[in-house]
């Protein structure tokens, strides 16, 4: 699929600012699957300094500084990008408590980045429980992923009026309700607290609904989901949030141990009282014809 | 390499070398003793040292001891102005730790090699992350612990090492074997420590120290600090260092103040620095100046909210950004805490092998590792016994070799010496009870650097241009405006005082006693509102009321007050001189005496201590300080404060609503201490009149409101930026309070007693004074000060707990 992702993320302060540091993470990254084309990048103000980078994950970072005052901040990225179909998942895999225990010994950097405890997400016995009702004793790695994937589509709400940055997964977990940034903090949880690797996606969602099937959640929004690690293949995308295995409908703009590593924008301010946030995405695919 | 013990030793009266073998008979036989060695003789270099101190017998030991107690409390005062609970509260035990050259050189080595292959580590854990795929670190450990920076990865400069100063703290084994207990590498302290006790050592017993043959250790620093500016980009010239301290706060923040004054770089706390343009610098009254070389003495999940811990107040946000980019260069690299994780212990012989190609040549200390002995004098000075020691060393890269990439083994340099406290391997060295001197002893004896001196100098600021740093203008400012606060009250209180004692009964109603309250706000005019306060009846609630101003519980009290001088005058240490110092610690002991169970003439009594030792403060500050703008903004601090009280009591005066008459004007006249003055004019006649002329429009008068302007006016034409042809909002403030005290119609202002429109031009007068002189306060704040603003999170990380 060929896409214009237009990502706009907009400040009003009550007050006016007069030095800030940001970070951005918004210019998708390039991945198996997905080639990224030039980014177009307007920050208004103009920032004095600006400087991109590379973070530990390999996501974009774009560090930028604004020395005057203002009072508004708008960064808006276009990038037109192509992603391409998932090949077909494996037909077998191995039982999850195998994997486990040999993660558990791997040394390896990339591995255990991402089974240990993250900013946002620590492991524990509630949802190691949650967890057991989907790996269940001996079954299959890839089987058991895809059902915690559908039990969270299933028996959760997304209620955007529930949660908040700072609400905690226990809370999340209680009520059974919450948004995507959640339900893949749950599952990412729910992995490492039965000892395998999972790491947070944040990306886009296309809106249009294909005929005759339902409009999917995450409409005009950022969206997020997890990936787990499948030994000898990969890393297996799941959209709890949809219930569905991301693919090419799903860009990506760059991953983490949680939502704190991904953050589209942070920033550090002087001044600016209260403010206002205004986010605008737009995925809009190109017809094979006109790309 | 045994020297025989001398007979005199053996026999001496007090024996102590004698009692010493005996003690170590009786404990673990074997374990090596830095004093003895197995043969029972005295190891090389010890001879004098105990020959010297032996002769000084018990008594003159304990005289020795007595000063360098004190010298250490004294250094204290100077450079901590703590709590007593924070900070080092040892004994400096008079007999240092001697270590030959051959036991030194073993340690020197490895301490040497030990910081080459941390710099090697970072270098990979940071960049390319090979030796965690290959097995050869404890990933699990490195990613669970808080200090493993991923913001770090690839922030370090390639043309800069990760670590220019190290800290190792070893000790010896049973066997006499260096082995390290832990890396300090965030902030490397002790330095300050190991200079400080040298130095009380130099000065205590200068014969002992002088005729050693021991290594000194200020080439050291001479060269750490060469090495410091030698990790500037820019400036190559004279780059500008500063030390990064977390502030007053800190039980470190002795060793700061004491380091940087050594150093002469200048002590910055986060919130003076900003990131601009990719660049750091140092907010100063002359504007932003640039900084060069951070010398870091604040963790590294600290330094930068932007990056690292976003709840840090104690950073400069965007620090690592500046650090990556070369807008300043770091001592030492953020991130190096991971270096200092006890789980990398065992990895280390592997990764020196893989990395230096070298077999790891000191040893970690592991559960079984017994320590060895060394003697420490009781604290009677009578006996010494062994005890086990802990010492940190300090190494640093040479100056020659911090912009050259790459490492070698010459490219590093060990200070001859340490910190050594006594206590169990491992113990922190802060809350040990004994420190102790750390001698290498040198094959001939070594010249006496001049610069160990140096350090004893007047502390006075030598940087108070204009590259001030805006916080220690404002703290300044405040110091002033405080000191002349508690003035004021200790005066006034002093007064009510008097009248409570006077009036001792509930039958002579004191209506004076009543304004006097109101003065001290006390109590209040309105009987409600939002500030009022409920009024006092009798004798008894009032006593207790003033009483309770001795206390800790009112905000308005002497103690508050005073805490709020002391914490302005702690951020500005360095600019004070040592004799403030030494007042202001007074002040301290004397404010920690007070108490609402006073009786109200000791009360008294120490009001007038208490004027008496501030005005003894800021008389020394104005000695001692440099005239610059550190000064002035203090300065003008104190007259503000002091022309608004006494506006603010002639207005109260004005309106007595108790109408005591004349009497409070006599008071007016004694807070201010204007008394005596008044009546060689005036007799001991009352003129309200005499007294207005005294206290607004004379000039010559120091507690006079037209001198009081004057004096503003002066040093306002002195701060920066006042040649501007503009005025600016403070300059115009002034103009408008002296032309209303100028153009103020004096006749008009006559027969106060009996002419009501008298008192309307007075209230007038002192409306129009005290309007602009209020705004006055911020405006100079929003001039001078208004770029020392907190930062602030766009968006909070923080999860609900």
């Amino acid at each position: 699929m060929n896409y214009t992702l237009r990502h706009t993320t907009r400040y009003h302060y009550s007050a006016p600012v007069t030095l800030c540091h940001s970070e951005a993470r918004v210019l998708p990254r390039k991945t198996l699957h997905q080639q990224c084309g030039a980014s177009d990048l307007i920050i208004s103000p103009m920032p004095q300094v600006q400087a991109e980078r590379r973070d530990v994950f390999g996501n974009r970072v774009l560090y930028f500084a604004m020395e005057e005052v203002h009072q508004t901040l708008d960064v808006t990225v276009v990038t037109p990008l192509n992603t391409q179909p998932l090949g077909p998942l494996p037909a077998t895999s191995p039982a999850w408590e195998q994997v486990a225990e040999q993660l558990r010994g791997d040394n390896r950097f990339d591995m255990q980045l991402y089974r240990l405890d993250s900013p946002f997400i620590r492991r524990n016995d509630e949802l190691a429980t949650f967890a057991r009702s989907c790996f269940t004793p001996g079954r299959p790695l890839i089987e058991s992923a895809l059902a915690l994937n559908q039990l969270i589509y299933s028996s959760f709400e997304y209620d955007p009026s529930f949660t908040t940055l700072a609400t905690p997964l226990s809370d999340v977990l209680a009520n059974r309700r919450g948004v995507c940034q959640d339900f893949a903090h749950l599952a990412i949880g729910a992995l490492r607290s039965v000892g395998l690797a999972a790491r947070y996606v944040s990306g886009y969602l296309e809106t249009q609904p294909p005929p005759g099937q339902p409009r999917l959640i995450g409409a005009d929004a950022s969206h997020a989901w997890l990936a787990a690690w499948i030994p000898d293949w990969g890393w297996l995308a799941l959209d709890p949030t949809n219930g569905t295995v991301p693919g090419e409908q799903h860009p990506v703009l760059a991953w983490g141990r949680d939502y704190a590593d991904v953050a589209p924008l942070k920033g550090v301010m002087n001044g600016g009282g209260d403010h206002q946030l205004e986010v605008e995405v737009d995925v809009m695919p190109l017809n094979d014809s006109a790309a | 390499m045994t020297a025989p013990v001398s007979p005199s030793l053996m026999r001496g009266n007090a024996g102590l070398v004698e009692d010493y073998v005996n003690q170590l008979g009786k404990g673990q036989p074997g374990t090596f003793d830095a004093l003895l060695d197995r043969q029972g003789q005295l190891r090389p270099g010890w001879q004098n040292l105990l020959g010297a101190l032996e002769a000084l017998g018990a008594d003159g030991r304990f005289q020795q001891h007595e000063e360098i107690q004190r010298l250490l409390a004294e250094n204290g005062v100077i450079f901590n102005m703590h709590d007593d609970s924070h900070g080092r509260a040892w004994r400096l035990d008079p007999l240092p730790w001697v270590i030959d050259q051959a036991q030194w050189q073993t340690l020197e080595i490895g301490i040497t090699q030990r910081s080459r292959l941390l710099n090697a580590l970072y270098q990979d854990i940071y960049g390319p992350r090979t030796l965690f795929d290959a097995g050869l670190l404890p990933t699990q450990a490195i990613l669970a612990s808080p200090h493993f920076l991923l913001p770090c990865h690839g922030s370090q400069p390639s043309d800069r090492p990760s670590i220019s100063f190290h800290g190792v703290d070893v000790i010896q084994d049973a066997e006499g074997q260096w082995r390290v207990i832990a890396d300090r590498l965030q902030a490397p302290s002790g330095t300050g420590f190991a200079l400080e006790n040298r130095i009380l050592m130099a000065r205590a017993l200068p014969e002992m120290y002088r005729n050693a043959p021991l290594k000194r250790l200020a080439g050291f620093l001479d060269k750490y600090h060469r090495t410091l500016t030698a990790l500037a980009y820019q400036h190559r010239d004279n780059p500008s260092v500063v030390l990064l301290t977390p502030g007053p706060g800190s039980p470190r923040y002795f060793e700061h103040a004491y380091l940087a004054n050594y150093l002469n770089i200048n002590l910055a706390e986060g919130q003076d620095m900003v990131v601009r343009d990719g660049q750091l610098w140092l907010r100063t009254l002359g504007g932003l100046q640039p900084v060069d070389v951070v010398l870091r003495h604040c963790d590294d999940a600290y330094c930068d909210p932007l990056e690292l811990r976003g709840d840090s107040q104690l950073g400069v946000p965007g620090l690592l950004q500046a650090a990556r980019t070369g807008g300043v260069a770091m001592s030492n690299a953020l991130g190096v805490g991971v270096l200092e994780l006890p789980e990398l212990a065992d990895y280390l012989p592997a990764l020196c092998e893989h990395l230096l190609g070298e077999t790891l040549l000191l040893p970690n200390a592991n559960a079984d590792t017994r320590p060895a002995t060394a003697p420490v004098f009781d604290h009677q000075l009578q006996r010494l016994t062994p005890t086990p020691l802990n010492l940190r060393c300090f190494v640093s890269r040479t100056p020659a070799s911090v912009s050259t990439p790459g490492q070698q083994l010459s490219d590093y340099h060990v200070m001859p010496g340490g910190l050594a406290w006594v206590g169990a391997p491992g113990t922190p060295s802060l809350s040990s009870p004994v420190v102790k001197d750390v001698w290498v002893t040198a094959t001939t004896p070594q010249p006496h650097v001049s610069q160990l001196r140096q350090a004893r100098g007047p502390v006075v600021a030598t940087r108070d241009g204009t590259d001030l740093p805006s916080r220690v203008a404002e703290s300044l400012f405040w110091l002033g405006r405080y000191g002349e606060r508690l003035d004021a009250r200790a005066r006034l209180l002093r007064e009510a005082l008097m009248r409570l004692m006077e009036y001792d009964q509930d039958d002579i109603a004191d209506q004076l006693l009543d304004e006097l309250l109101l003065a001290l706000e006390i109590t209040t005019l309105e009987s409600d509102g939002e500030n009022a306060k409920p009024p006092l009846i009798g004798f008894a609630q009032k006593r207790t009321a003033l009483l309770a101003q001795f206390g800790e519980q009112e905000p308005q009290a002497l103690q508050p007050l005073f805490a709020q001088l002391l914490r302005n005058a702690r951020s500005v240490r360095d600019h004070l001189g040592d004799d403030s110092w030494r007042v202001a610690h007074q002040l301290r002991q004397q404010m920690s005496s007070l108490s609402p169970t006073l009786a109200p003439s000791a009360a008294r009594r120490a009001c007038e201590g208490l004027s008496a030792q501030l005005a003894a403060f800021f008389g020394l500050c104005n000695e001692t300080m440099p005239h610059h703008y550190g000064w002035r903004f203090m300065d003008i601090g104190r007259f503000l404060d002091r022309v608004l009280g006494l506006l603010s009591l002639l207005k109260l005066t004005l309106n007595s609503p108790h109408s005591p008459g004349l009497a409070l004007w006599e008071v007016v006249l004694a807070t201010t201490d204007n008394f005596t003055a008044y009546r060689r004019r005036y007799r001991s006649e009352l003129h309200p009149e005499a007294i207005l002329d005294l206290l607004l429009f004379d000039e010559t008068n120091p507690r006079s409101v037209g001198y009081m302007l004057k004096r503003l006016e002066r040093q306002m034409d002195k701060l920066p930026g006042s040649s501007s042809p503009y005025r600016n909002a403070e300059r115009r403030l002034l103009i408008q309070a002296n032309a209303a005290l100028h153009l103020a119609d004096i006749d008009r202002l006559s027969h106060l007693a009996d002419t009501p429109g008298a008192q309307e031009a007075l209230e007038q007068l002192l409306d129009d004074l005290i309007a602009p002189l209020s705004a006055l306060s911020n405006a100079i704040s929003h001039s001078h000060f208004s770029h020392v603003e907190r930062p602030r999170q766009l968006v909070s990380m923080e999860l609900d707990e």
